[in-house]
C-alpha cells in the first residue's frame, strides 16, 4: 500500500518538473501504472493470506463450476451444456443462460499457460483473475481520464481505482464473478467511445463495438453502456453539437455492436425486442434523421432551413418515441423487466417481485456506505464534475452524464455502487490533478505557461470552444497565498494517505471474507475458523447417493452444486420464481404439507443454515420471512405472511411467536434437538431468545448431519416405504387397550395365556 | 468342483426351505387337531410348519439378524403375552422386514391381538364382543346368533386374493374388525351383512356397538408398502375342521343351504395369497431408446421419438412367468405427467410404448406404477434428461430467410462492383475543369 501513496506525489510533481521530457514522463507513467497494478493486486490478496486460495461466496461457485466444465469438456460442449443437476426437475441450459465472457477469459488464460507448459490449476486462475483484472481496469481508467483531462489526472484516477474499496469489494482474490472483468470492459469501452467521438474514425468505433462485445459477453451490466452512449449522443444533439464525427462513430458502433451483442446466446434477440435496448435504436433513428436534415441544410445553407431543421428533429424525435410506445403496446417489444422497473420505482420490487427485493445487494444504499466505499473521493468527485461541466466539450458531456446516472443508480441499489466507483475515481483524479496543478505551478512561475500549453494539447483536440477554458484557472491560482500552498499540499497528502489507509483497512476487514469460511475472534484476540459450510458440503459429497436431490433455500444452491456436487432444486440463478416459491412454501408449511411438496419434487435431503448457536445472523430463520413472502406471491391461498407474525406484528421465535411460525418446517428443522448456544441450553444467540417450541419430534424427516457449530443442518426425507404400515394412531382408536406391563424378565421368558390348563403331575390333562 | 455343486444344491434347498418355513403359534397343541385340514393343505403345498405354544419361553423369530421364518400364523386367541422374544414390536418388525402374517382370533382374544391389529391399520372389537346377526345365523347356532352365515357376495371383488369359485356360504364365529375409512392400504376381505353388529352376546345392548352392519369387517387384509401381507380374521373357528365340514343352513330369510361351507376354499385361497403364492409380480427388465437407435440412452432431445419397453413377470405355480394385463400405464413425468399412456401388450410379458418426447426440456422420469388390489405394488421409475437442441441441430437454411440472404449477397456484390467502378473509372475531370 505505501507504494501507491508514495507514487501519487511523484505523479503530481511530474506535471510540473518533467513536463518537457516526454521519455521521462512516459517512464513515470509506466512506473506509476505498474505500481498501481501491483498495489491493487496486493491489496486484494488479504483473502488468500487470511484464509486460503478458495472461491468465495455464492455466484463465484457457479462460475467456477462452469469454467471447470468448459476447460474439461471444451467450449462447444459448454455452450450446449444442459445441467440436469440444477433446478431439478426443470434443469438449466447453462450455455444459453450465462454470460460466457468470464469463463472464456479464464479458459483462454488456462489454455495459454498450458500451451507454455505452465501447469496451473484452473481454480488458481479463477481465484486470481479479478485481482489481475483490477490492474487492467486501472490502465483503462488511466486512458479514459487522460482522454478527458490530462495524463496526470489519469494517473491519479488509475491509483484510485486500483485500491478503492467500492471496486475491490467485488474483485478480491477468490471473488470470481462477472463484475471482476466487467468493470475493465466498461471502462475500456468508454475510453474507446470517447476516442471514436473525438476522432470520428470508423476504426475506433469498431474497436468500441468489439470492446462492447466483450462487455456483453461478460456482464448483464452492458445495458448501462447501451443506454449511456445513446444518452450521450442524444444530449449532444440537444446541445446542438451534432457533427460528422458523432454521426460516424455512433452509427458504426451501434450497428456493429448490435450484431455482435446478438451473438451471445443469453442475449439473443433482446437488443431488438426489449425496452431496455430501445433507447439505442431510437437515438440511431433520430441521428439518421438529423444527419439527413443536416445534409439537406448543407445543400442550401440559405433560406429557412434552420427552423425546418429544428422542427424536423422534434417531429422525428416524437415519431420515434411514439413508434416505440406503439410497438411496446402491441407487444412486439417486451416492456421493462422487473429488475429495471425497480430502478425507477424503488418500491416496485417490494410489492411485485419479492425475490428481487429479498437480495441484500438490491437494497437501497445508505449514506455511510457511500463514504465507506469511496472515502474522500465522494467529497472530491463533485469538484471534478464541476470542472468538467465548466470546461465542457463532447467528451466531458459524456462523463457528466455517466456521473449523474451512476450516482442515481448507486443510490437505488447497493450493488450498483460498483458502476459509480469508476466514474468517481475518474472525476476525483481530475479534481486532485487540478488542485495539485494549481498549488504546485507557482513554484516555477516561468514554466507555467508552457505547462498550460502542454495540458491544453492533451485535451484540446476536439473543440474550439474551450480555448477560453484554461485561462480562468490561471487567473484563479494567482490569488493563492504563498503560505497557503504548502499547507494545502500537506493537507491533501494527508487526505490521500488517510484514503489509502482506509482502503487497505476496508478491503482487508470488510471485503476479504470468503463467507464460506467464517472467522470469529475470541476475547484474547485469537482467531477461530468456523468451517461448517465446507464440512457440511463435504459430508454431502461423501455420504449421499450420487443423484441425491438436496432442497435448500436458493442462496446455497450454487455452493451445494459446486462443493457438494449434488442436485439442487433452486439456486442463485433465480430464473424461475414459481419453483423458488414452491421451495419457500415447503419451508413455510407444516411438516405433513411440506412432505407432500417434497415428495412431489423427489427431495432426498433438506439443508438449512442455523446460526443460533454461534450468533451468525445470515441464517435461514432470519431470511425466512422472504421465503414466506415469495411463497405467498405464488400461493396466496396457502401461505399468509401475517400468520408468521405475532398479533402485535412482531417476528418472534420464542414462546410468544405465532403458532404457524413455531410449527413450520423451517422452524422445526432449525431448532430440532437444539441444546447448545449458551447458558440455558437451547438459547438462540442470534435472536436472543429461547425457542418457543422445543422437544418436538419429526415425523417425515430424520436428522442426518449437523456440523460442529450447528451452522448447517442436513435432514433426510423419509421415503414412503418407511411408513410401511398404516398404524392407527392412539388418538384415533375407538377401542381402548389396557397398557399392560410385561411380566417377562430376563430370566423368565415365558409368556402368559388366559385360562391355561394347569398341568398337575400324575393327572391326565383334560382337553377342552 | 463336485463339492461346489453339492454346496450350491444345498444352499438352493435351504433357500427354498426357508422360503416355506412357517411358525404357527397356538394356545394349545390341540388346535393342531381341530384345524388339521387347514394345516394339511398348507403342508401339501410345501410349507414346513413349526408349532409352538404362544407362551413358550424360547420363542424366537430371528437369529443373528436372519429370520428363521418367512410366514407367521397366530392361532392363539387367549394369549395375554407371548413368550420368548416375541411381542408386538417383534411382530411389527417382522412385517416391516417383509414377513407375512396370518392371524385369527375370537371373542376371547386379548389386547395383544388388538395391538397387532392397530399396528396394521385396523381395530378389533372389545374383548368378549362377537359378531351377532339375528337374521343370518346357522341352524347349528347355540342361541346367541353368533355362528353366522355369510354370503360369498360379501367378499371383496379381488379374485387374486379370494379366488374365483366362491359360491358356497361361509360360516363365521368371532369378533368384528373396524377399518379406518381413510386408510387406502387396508382391504375388507369379508364383511358382515347389514343386519349384523358386534357386541357382547351375553349382555344387553346399552351403548351403540362399535361395528354395525356392513361396516363390520370379518376378515381384513393389508398389503404393506414393502409388500408384506397380513390377513387378519376375527374368527379362529373359520379355519377349523368343524367349519370346513359343517353343512350350512340358514334359519331366516332366503333359504341358503349347502352340504358343505365354503370356508375351506376361501381359507386355502387366503393362505395362498397371504404367503405370496399368488399375486406376485415384478419387473424383469426395462429398456428405453430413441426410435431407430439400438443403444439405450439417458439423454433425449426434445421431440425425439422414444421407445419404452418393460417386461413384467408373475409368479405362477412357483415359477416366474410372463404377466398378462391390458391396463399397465406409463407416465412421463416432470413434476406433472406430460404423457400418460397405456402400454401396448407384446408377447412374453413385454409392454411397449412409443411416444414423442414433449417440447419442454427438463429432467423426466419414466414411471410405471401398477397398483392393483391383490397384486404386489409394481413401481418402476427411470430418470432421463430431455435437453434442448444443440447449436448444430437447428435448421440452417430456413425459407423465410432467403430474402435476407439475397439482400446480403446482392449488397456484397453491389459494393464490390461499386468499388471497382470507383477505383478504375476515370472521369475526365481535368477536361471539365479546363472547360
Amino acid at each position: 500500500m505505501p507504494t501507491t501513496a508514495a507514487a501519487k506525489p511523484v505523479n503530481g510533481h511530474n506535471q510540473g518538473i518533467f513536463h518537457n521530457t516526454t521519455g521521462f514522463s512516459t517512464l513515470i507513467t509506466v512506473t506509476v501504472l505498474t505500481l498501481a497494478w501491483l498495489a491493487g493486486f496486493a491489496s486484494r490478496l488479504f483473502a488468500v493470506i487470511r484464509f486460503e486460495s478458495i472461491i468465495h461466496e455464492f455466484d463465484p461457485w457457479f462460475n467456477y463450476r462452469s469454467t471447470a466444465y468448459m476447460v474439461e469438456h471444451g467450449f462447444y460442449n459448454f455452450l450446449n451444456w444442459f445441467d440436469e443437476r440444477a433446478w431439478y426437475p426443470l434443469g438449466r441450459i447453462v450455455g444459453g443462460t450465462v454470460y460466457p465472457g468470464l469463463m472464456l477469459t479464464s479458459g483462454t488464460i488456462h489454455w495459454l499457460l498450458h500451451a507454455l507448459n505452465i501447469p496451473i490449476h484452473i481454480r488458481d486462475i479463477c481465484v486470481f483473475l479479478a485481482p489481475v483484472f483490477s490492474g487492467l481496469t486501472a490502465i483503462a481508467t488511466y486512458l479514459l481520464t487522460s482522454e478527458l483531462w490530462s495524463r496526470g489526472a489519469g494517473l491519479f484516477a488509475a491509483c484510485f481505482i486500483a485500491i478503492v474499496p467500492g471496486y475491490s469489494s467485488r474483485s478480491v482474490a477468490g471473488s470470481y464473478d462477472n463484475e471482476g472483468i466487467a468493470i475493465f470492459a466498461l471502462q475500456f469501452t468508454y475510453y474507446l467511445w470517447l476516442k471514436s467521438v473525438k476522432s470520428g474514425s470508423v476504426f475506433w468505433s469498431i474497436c468500441t463495438a468489439l470492446s462492447y462485445f466483450y462487455m456483453v459477453s461478460a456482464w448483464g451490466g452492458y445495458v448501462f453502456i447501451i443506454n449511456l452512449i445513446p444518452l450521450h449522443v442524444f444530449v449532444l444533439l440537444i446541445m446542438g453539437r451534432f457533427s460528422q464525427r458523432l454521426f460516424v462513430s455512433y452509427t458504426v458502433f451501434y450497428i456493429i455492436g448490435l450484431v455482435f451483442s446478438m451473438q451471445i446466446p443469453f442475449v439473443g434477440f433482446q437488443p431488438i425486442r426489449t425496452s431496455e435496448h430501445m433507447a439505442a435504436s431510437g437515438v440511431f433513428a433520430l441521428l439518421m434523421v438529423v444527419g439527413a436534415l443536416k445534409y439537406l441544410h448543407s445543400l442550401n445553407p440559405k433560406g429557412e432551413w434552420k427552423q425546418l431543421l429544428v422542427l424536423g428533429t422534434l417531429v422525428a424525435a416524437g415519431a420515434v418515441f411514439l413508434a416505440v410506445v406503439a410497438l411496446t403496446y402491441m407487444g412486439v417489444i417486451a416492456p421493462w423487466s422487473g429488475r429495471f422497473y425497480s430502478l425507477w420505482d424503488t418500491g416496485y420490487a417490494k410489492i411485485h417481485i419479492p425475490i428481487i427485493a429479498s437480495v441484500s445487494e438490491h437494497q437501497p444504499t445508505t449514506w455511510s456506505s457511500f463514504f465507506f466505499d469511496l472515502h474522500v473521493l465522494v467529497c472530491t468527485f463533485p469538484v471534478g464534475l464541476w470542472y468538467c461541466i465548466k470546461n465542457i466539450n463532447d467528451e466531458r458531456v459524456f462523463v457528466a452524464l455517466y456521473a449523474i446516472s451512476a450516482v442515481y443508480f448507486a443510490g437505488v441499489m447497493v450493488r450498483l455502487m460498483l458502476t459509480l466507483t469508476p466514474v468517481v475515481c475518474v472525476l476525483s483524479g481530475i479534481a486532485f490533478s487540478i488542485i495539485l496543478e494549481l498549488v504546485l505551478r507557482e513554484d516555477d512561475p516561468t514554466q507555467a505557461p508552457v505547462e498550460t500549453e502542454e495540458s491544453k494539447n492533451l485535451y484540446d483536440k476536439a473543440g474550439k470552444v474551450k480555448k477560453r477554458a484554461p485561462e480562468p484557472v490561471q487567473t484563479q491560482d494567482q490569488g493563492l497565498g504563498l503560505y497557503a500552498r504548502p499547507g494545502t499540499v500537506i493537507a491533501f497528502m494527508i487526505l490521500l494517505m488517510l484514503f489509502s489507509v482506509h482502503c487497505t483497512w476496508a478491503t482487508s476487514n470488510a471485503y476479504s471474507s470468503p463467507s464460506i469460511v467464517l472467522a470469529s475472534y475470541g476475547n484474547d484476540g485469537s482467531r477461530r475458523i468456523l468451517d461448517d459450510f465446507r464440512e457440511a458440503y463435504g459430508w454431502l459429497s461423501q455420504n449421499t447417493a450420487e443423484d441425491a436431490r438436496i432442497m435448500s433455500w436458493w442462496d446455497y444452491g450454487y455452493q451445494i452444486a459446486g462443493m457438494g456436487n449434488r442436485t439442487t432444486l433452486v439456486d442463485n440463478n433465480t430464473w424461475n420464481n414459481s419453483h423458488i416459491a414452491l421451495v419457500g412454501k415447503a419451508m413455510a408449511s407444516n411438516e405433513s404439507a411440506a412432505y407432500e411438496i417434497m415428495s412431489m419434487l423427489d427431495v432426498d435431503y433438506v439443508l438449512v443454515i442455523f446460526g443460533g448457536a454461534i450468533g451468525y445472523s445470515g441464517d435461514d430463520i432470519n431470511k425466512f420471512i422472504w421465503m414466506v413472502r415469495i411463497a405467498e406471491g405464488e400461493h396466496p391461498k396457502d401461505i399468509h405472511e401475517a400468520d408468521y407474525f405475532t398479533e402485535r406484528g412482531e417476528y418472534r421465535i420464542d414462546a410468544e411467536g405465532s403458532k404457524t411460525m413455531l410449527n413450520c418446517l423451517m422452524y422445526k428443522l432449525s431448532y430440532y434437538r437444539y441444546d447448545s448456544g449458551g447458558s440455558p441450553p437451547g438459547y438462540d444467540r442470534t435472536r436472543n431468545a429461547m425457542p418457543g417450541n422445543r422437544g418436538f419430534k419429526l415425523t417425515y424427516l430424520e436428522e442426518s448431519y449437523t456440523t460442529e457449530h450447528w451452522l448447517v443442518r442436513i435432514y433426510r426425507v423419509k421415503k414412503r416405504d418407511e411408513f410401511n404400515r398404516p398404524r392407527v394412531p392412539i388418538s384415533k382408536r375407538t377401542i381402548s387397550t389396557s397398557n399392560s406391563i410385561s411380566k417377562k424378565t430376563s430370566k423368565r421368558r415365558k409368556g402368559l395365556l388366559k385360562n391355561k390348563p394347569t398341568v398337575v403331575k400324575g393327572k391326565k390333562m383334560r382337553l377342552e | 468342483m463336485k463339492l461346489y455343486i453339492i454346496l450350491g444344491l444345498l444352499s438352493c434347498v435351504s433357500l427354498a426351505h426357508s422360503y416355506q418355513e412357517t411358525l404357527v403359534l397356538v394356545d394349545n397343541l390341540n388346535i393342531k387337531e381341530t384345524h388339521s385340514q387347514f394345516f394339511k393343505s398348507l403342508q401339501e403345498r410345501g410349507y414346513t410348519l413349526t408349532y409352538k405354544l404362544a407362551d413358550d419361553a424360547n420363542l424366537v423369530l430371528s437369529k443373528y439378524g436372519e429370520y428363521l421364518y418367512k410366514n407367521l400364523i397366530i392361532f392363539s386367541p387367549t394369549v395375554v403375552e407371548f413368550g420368548g422374544q416375541i411381542d408386538t414390536e417383534a411382530i411389527t418388525k417382522f412385517i416391516d422386514d417383509g414377513g407375512n402374517l396370518l392371524v385369527a382370533g375370537n371373542s376371547a382374544a386379548s389386547d395383544v391381538y388388538r395391538e397387532i391389529a392397530t399396528e396394521c391399520g385396523f381395530e378389533m372389537d372389545e374383548e368378549s364382543a362377537s359378531v351377532i346377526d339375528h337374521f343370518n345365523f346357522d341352524s347349528l347356532d347355540d342361541g346367541d346368533h353368533t355362528r353366522i352365515v355369510v354370503s360369498p357376495k360379501n367378499l371383496i371383488n379381488a379374485p387374486t386374493i379370494v379366488g374365483t369359485q366362491n359360491t358356497k356360504p361361509l360360516l363365521f364365529e368371532g369378533t368384528g374388525l373396524i377399518l379406518d375409512k381413510e386408510n387406502a392400504l387396508v382391504l375388507p376381505l369379508l364383511t358382515a351383512d347389514s343386519t349384523a353388529y358386534s357386541y357382547n352376546p351375553k349382555s344387553q345392548v346399552k351403548e351403540y356397538p362399535h361395528a354395525v352392519g356392513r361396516k363390520t369387517v370379518l376378515i381384513a387384509a393389508l398389503q404393506a408398502r414393502n409388500n408384506a401381507r397380513i390377513v387378519f380374521s376375527g374368527s379362529l373357528f373359520f379355519f377349523s375342521d368343524e367349519a370346513f365340514n359343517a353343512p350350512v343352513t340358514k334359519v331366516h330369510g332366503d333359504k341358503i343351504k349347502s352340504d358343505k361351507s365354503g370356508n375351506k376354499d376361501l381359507a386355502t385361497n387366503l393362505s395362498e395369497w397371504a404367503f405370496g403364492e399368488r399375486g406376485q409380480i415384478r419387473v424383469r427388465r426395462v429398456h428405453h431408446h430413441r426410435q431407430g437407435d439400438k443403444e439405450s440412452s439417458d439423454t433425449y432431445t426434445i421431440t425425439d421419438t422414444v421407445v419404452y419397453r418393460i417386461e413384467i413377470e408373475e409368479l405362477k405355480n412357483g415359477k416366474w412367468q410372463s404377466f398378462e394385463a391390458n391396463d399397465v400405464q406409463l407416465e412421463f413425468v416432470c413434476i406433472d405427467p406430460f404423457i400418460r399412456t397405456t402400454l401396448l401388450k407384446k408377447p412374453n410379458g413385454v409392454y411397449e410404448a412409443i411416444f414423442k418426447v414433449p417440447d419442454v426440456w427438463g429432467v423426466y422420469k419414466f414411471k410405471v406404477n401398477y397398483d392393483r388390489i391383490g397384486y404386489t405394488r409394481l413401481y418402476h421409475s427411470t430418470q432421463v434428461s430431455v435437453r434442448p437442441l444443440q447449436h448444430t441441430q437447428y435448421e440452417r437454411f430456413i425459407p423465410s430467410a432467403y430474402p435476407y440472404y439475397v439482400s446480403a449477397f446482392s449488397m456484397m456484390g453491389g459494393v464490390f462492383l461499386f468499388s471497382i467502378v470507383f477505383l478504375y473509372y476515370k472521369e475526365d475531370t481535368p477536361k471539365s475543369k479546363s472547360e
